[in-house]
């Protein structure tokens, strides 16, 4: 993939969480299609969304503050806005902004969605 | 002008400009031994750079990308160079997380990612000539 294609999939959804596989390089355009997509999840009841970034490339502030408007809009409903998978370079980015403070991060998506999806 | 351990591009203006220099900053960071998640951290302050100078600059955008290979430390310099109003980087206060969340502006992050993703960041910045040079050492083993 060439680093400045965009990948962006629904891969799961059940109940209040729904999961985003993002791919490549998250600029302006990026960010205003997740931001559109979430807000989609959120409008049908999905309040816990899931950024899976293992096929992510590289993030700028642009894409970044795009994805501030996300989790302001999640954290108005009550949701949760969750990653997994980040980078060493964009979790460090993450941890330079505080997002840890206001969401969830996780290592890997096996481990967001057994934290994530409701006990059976 | 390009010799072994330096290189230069003009930015062209199209969409993902900033990813640019991008190959140049793998080129010669990977030659001076530098770490994949090294590499990482620095691409993304230079794209950080860039984008400034696309946005707020006129004319060319120049990056010019050094590795100094015989400095102990090695080191790679990348100085982004543009034309436009100029800024003073030091009336740029820092973003602070919470504040952004409930502001409409939720931009101005990049030059607090340069700072704290490079070993230096140097701003001079006059009237018609900004140049932003980043600078990161590699780490000795």
């Amino acid at each position: 993939m060439r680093v400045e294609t965009f990948e962006l999939k629904l891969a799961h959804r059940d109940g209040r969480l729904a999961v985003l596989e993002v791919g490549g390089y998250i600029n302006n355009e990026a960010g205003e299609a997740i931001a559109e997509t979430a807000g989609t999840l959120l409008a049908e009841g999905h309040q816990v969304l899931l950024l899976d970034l293992s096929h992510t490339r590289i993030i700028n502030s642009i894409g970044i503050s795009l994805l501030l408007e996300v989790l302001e809009r999640i954290m108005e409903v009550g949701g949760t806005l969750a990653f997994c998978a980040l980078s060493p370079s964009i979790a460090k980015t993450f941890q330079i902004m505080g997002l840890a403070q206001y969401t969830q991060i996780y290592p890997d998506r096996a481990a967001a969605l057994a934290a994530l999806s409701p006990p059976l | 002008m390009d010799d072994g351990n330096r290189r230069r591009i003009v930015l062209p203006r199209q969409p993902h400009a900033e990813l640019a220099a991008v190959p140049l900053v793998d080129l010669l960071g990977e030659r001076l031994g530098f770490s994949h998640d090294t590499l990482a951290e620095i691409k993304l302050a230079v794209v950080e750079a860039c984008l400034n100078a696309l946005e707020y600059g006129q004319g060319a955008v120049e990056v010019e990308v050094v590795a100094f290979p015989e400095e102990q430390p090695a080191r790679l310099e990348i100085t982004v160079t543009d034309h436009g109003g100029g800024f003073d980087a030091r009336a740029v206060p820092p973003p602070h997380l919470e504040s952004k969340l409930h502001a409409a502006r939720k931009r101005g992050w990049g030059i607090e990612l340069m700072r704290h993703l490079m070993d230096e960041v140097e701003v001079n910045s006059t009237p018609g000539l900004t140049r932003v040079r980043l600078m990161r050492k590699r780490k000795e083993a």
